[in-house]
């Protein structure tokens, strides 16, 4: 489980915070959508979620970050790594650029807690049959495709074992196979018991995935409910935020004075 | 090692004598020294030719050839080319058959198997990908410039206004990449104190330690000798 | 008196008892300077002094450090994740401008060691001396054909004190942009520089260069006729690039109203005249003063003109290396000038490097 209490956090250099009194919850097993218009601030929740704000980049937290019951406050960012991992949009800047085959970019992780290899090897191996990625193991990582360049590296995160997973836009450079591969790998995840934070801007995705969604304005929580209620909710369009393409359906078939209900079981 | 051998020994027989006694022979055994032999003379051809005409003609000396120009060729320049040639080839040979034996991924990660500390393993190799990729998108930059009318041949100002609009661009961009993937390594336990147990083991027989013992020991006692002065003069 | 202060002044104690007791043990320095090349007898002596001292100043810094915290966190400091990451991509800088545009362009400069510089100014001193050290070892050592050069490797050295007085400077704001700079404090800042390069060309240049008279290629020591026309040329031509150099520098200084262009200039000045100082000797014992670039022809005249080859090859560096690192330091600047602050900001030394006071 992974808790914000009042998170209000303020980059190094600057006056004013971005972030201001957060408090959210992501129990075991359960993804989280975060949405929001663009610089409402996901990206440094995200940073704050995972604790490398500001154990890596410095600035200013108030209010607390808890896994599982401990406070993350004071821990190196080389012992956040065992308990949270954060996954970025751009594929490319996650690699290691030291890898020449996706088995070593993926074994990287596990290598550098100093396992023995055994422990490494099964680590790596369990990563890559998560994400179906046997076809690739031998490959230069450096020469994927976007998606396939992205799956290696949540399936380089799955390695750490983390009991806390966040991924900041994961699928926002990838193509539609690529976002359903990631989709079903982060159901497999929670199935399993880590607890998700996901920023997205694709609420199709979030629809499916989540099971509780919440809403950046400004730095500020301005929706926290069910995925549901959320991406149903008449003044998420104003907030900045498209609603899937589900809802957006159903109310053009009441609009055209359909039965909303007759579609919603079509489409279930 | 044999590249440090080179200038300790000096003259025209320790250079010489190396690329006979050590270097050529393990290129033959590695089987490489046709490519080994092509590759050291083309690398050193440029800087070669640059030597010649330097030191033959400006070298002073007392006998002199013949004269082109302002410049007089001499014989002692002659002979420092020589030398300087047969030196530089020890270089670049024995630097080559390293080059051209040792996979430098696999020379990277024995170097930490053998106490390195992985930052400085990673920063080298780091390097082997970074510099190839930064040419790549220095090629991408380029193209782009040139879509846009830029010129990249043609006279020196033409080619310093190519130029510079286009590392501006390849050298701001890829530092731009430094903060998500530095955020990315620690997020994977990168900068943790203490040794990893790296997945490979490079093979080292005993003929190979024995080698470089020999060859450690051989370069010692010839930087002894030179610095006590007790090498004996070669031609 | 704050610990760091304590450890200053031990190190800086250490530094001058090494140098008095160097002077000492090597007994009188014969620093009369020849008049035919103006070089000290004693000037290598006198390097490998300083050098020394130098080390044991920064070992008795470490050490004091040490005793106080028992760790070494203004070295370890240097070396977060962010400066390791970045350290590959400016040794990739180095090689791929220092091999591509040098190559490109055929000038006798190098441009070899943009990112070192950015790397010293960004974490600091240490980090930019292990980015120049490591640069030119992996350079020759490491990296395959069509990247990998022969020569890097033997100047490593030079790179070391690149990246190291790169980092000094970073360190005392040499490289902060000060724009808006109030007129008058540009005029004075453009005096004291053409002050420095005045003093520097007449007192230093100008004897070694030509035994006295402004003629910068001297006729050969004994009664030779007068020098060549071809060396009168290249000598004027010298002596117009760096008056182009100064007068360039005025007009970005009052075009652009920025200070900081006279303090990067004068920065550059004194790392090319040391980095020339200690690449000398390794380019002429190990190469015979040729490196198959465009600098080789200044060598060649000189040695025409009756230089050693030791002379030769220092003449020759003295003029391509404050060029060279002038026109470094100024891309470093402008690429500082160009990453945003916040990154800038993250790197150890950054803040000072470039001064930020954000609200
Ligand atoms: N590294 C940073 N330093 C300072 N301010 C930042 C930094 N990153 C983002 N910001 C600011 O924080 C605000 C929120 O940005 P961000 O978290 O990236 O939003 P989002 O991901 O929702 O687009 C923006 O106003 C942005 O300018
Ligand atoms: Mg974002």
């Amino acid at each position: 489980m992974l808790e914000l209490n009042g998170a209000t956090y303020r980059y190094a250099g600057y006056a004013r915070p971005v972030l201001h009194e957060v408090s959210l919850r992501v129990g075991d097993g359960e993804i989280v959508g975060l949405v929001g218009p663009n610089d409402s601030g996901k990206s440094t929740l995200c940073l704050v979620a995972s604790g490398l704000a500001p154990a890596s980049i410095g600035g200013e937290l108030k209010g607390t970050l808890t896994l599982d019951g401990t406070t993350a406050a004071g821990l190196r960012t080389f012992e956040l790594a065992e308990r949270v991992v954060i996954g970025f949009q751009n594929p490319n800047t996650q690699r290691s650029g030291i890898a020449a085959t996706v088995f070593e970019e993926i074994a990287l992780g596990p290598m550098n807690l100093g396992l023995p290899v055994v422990e490494t090897v099964a680590r790596t191996r369990d990563a890559i049959s998560r994400l179906r990625l046997e076809a690739i193991v031998e490959r230069d990582p450096q020469r994927l495709s976007g998606g396939q360049a992205q799956l290696v590296g949540i399936a380089s995160l799955l390695a750490m074992r983390p009991r806390h997973v966040i991924l900041d836009e994961p699928t926002a450079q990838l193509d539609p196979e690529g976002t359903r591969l990631v989709g079903e790998a982060l159901e497999a995840l929670a199935a399993r018991g880590t607890s998700l934070l996901v920023a997205e801007h694709k609420t199709d995705l979030l629809d499916r995935l989540c099971s509780r969604i919440v809403v950046l304005d400004a730095g500020r929580v301005v929706r926290d409910g069910s995925a549901g209620g959320v991406l149903d909710d008449p003044e998420l369009r104003e907030l900045g935020v498209e609603p899937p393409a589900r809802v957006r359906l159903t109310r053009a078939v009441a609009h055209a004075g359909g039965d909303p209900r007759a579609l919603e079981a079509v489409l279930r | 090692m044999e590249s440090v051998g080179a200038f300790v020994i000096g003259g025209y027989i320790g250079p010489l004598a190396i690329i006979v006694l050590a270097v050529l022979p393990a290129a033959v055994v590695a089987g490489v020294a046709r490519r080994l032999l092509r590759v050291s003379l083309l690398l050193t051809l440029p800087i070669a030719i640059s030597v010649v005409l330097v030191s033959v003609f400006t070298r002073a000396g007392s006998t002199v050839l013949f004269q082109i120009g302002p410049f007089d060729a001499t014989l002692e320049g002659v002979d420092f080319a020589g030398q300087t040639l047969v030196r530089l080839l020890a270089i670049s040979t024995s630097i080559g058959l390293f080059g051209l034996t040792t996979e430098p991924r696999s020379f990277v990660l024995d170097l930490e198997r053998r106490g390195l500390s992985p930052r400085f393993a990673f920063v080298a190799a780091a390097t082997l990908e970074a510099v190839p990729a930064m040419v790549e998108r220095a090629g991408v930059i380029a193209s782009a410039q040139r879509a846009r009318g830029l010129d990249t041949e043609g006279s020196l100002r033409a080619r310093l206004r190519g130029v510079l609009p286009l590392a501006g661009p390849v050298v701001v961009s890829s530092l731009t990449e430094v903060e998500e993937r530095s955020l990315a390594l620690e997020v994977r336990a990168f900068g943790r104190p203490g040794r990893r147990h790296l997945l490979w083991r490079i093979a080292d027989t005993r003929a190979q330690v024995a080698v470089r013992i020999l060859m450690l020991t051989l370069l010692g006692a010839a930087i002894v000798m030179r610095l006590t002065g007790t090498f004996p003069a070669l031609p | 008196m704050s610990q760091t202060w304590v450890r200053a002044i031990v190190g800086l104690v250490a530094f001058f008892v090494v140098l008095v007791a160097g002077i000492n043990v090597t007994g009188t320095l014969d620093v009369t300077a020849d008049p035919n090349t103006g070089l000290i007898a004693a000037q290598n002596t006198i390097i490998a002094i300083l050098f020394v001292a130098l080390l044991a100043g920064l070992i008795a810094y470490a050490a004091t450090e040490y005793a106080q915290t028992r760790r070494l966190d203004s070295i370890t400091r240097q070396f977060d994740t962010r400066t390791i990451v970045l350290i590959p991509i400016a040794i990739a800088i180095n090689i791929v401008l220092g091999q591509t545009v040098a190559a490109a362009l055929k000038v006798p400069i190098y441009l070899d060691s943009i990112g070192t510089i950015l790397v010293g100014v960004l974490a600091g001193p240490i980090a930019g001396a292990v980015t120049g050290g490591l640069a030119n070892l992996i350079w020759t050592y490491v990296l395959p054909a069509p990247f990998h050069s022969d020569y890097a490797a033997p100047f490593f050295i030079v790179a070391v004190e690149i990246g190291l007085l790169a980092g000094i400077f970073g360190r005392l704001g040499f490289f902060r942009s000060r724009p808006n700079t109030p007129p008058a404090r540009l005029a004075i800042g453009a005096i004291v520089v053409v002050a420095i390069v005045a003093i520097i060309g007449f007192y230093g240049f100008v004897p070694f260069y030509s035994s006295g008279q402004i003629s910068f290629f001297a006729p050969p020591a004994e009664g030779a006729a007068a020098p060549d026309p071809v060396f009168v040329i290249l000598g004027w031509l010298v002596a117009l690039l760096v008056i182009g150099a100064v007068v360039g520098l005025l007009a970005l200084l009052f075009i652009k109203r920025d200070l900081g262009a006279a303090y990067v200039f004068v920065a550059g000045l004194v790392v090319g005249i040391v980095s020339a100082i200690i690449s000398a000797p390794i380019s002429s014992i190990v190469f015979g003063g040729v490196t198959g670039s465009g600098t080789d022809i200044l060598v060649a005249a000189f040695q025409q003109a009756g230089s050693s080859l030791r002379e030769a090859v220092l003449k020759q560096g003295l003029l391509s290396d404050p060029i060279d690192k002038t026109l470094t330091f100024f891309l470093v600047f402008a690429i500082l000038g160009a990453l945003s602050r916040r990154f800038v900001a993250r790197f150890p030394q950054g803040e000072a490097a470039v001064g930020l006071s954000e609200g």
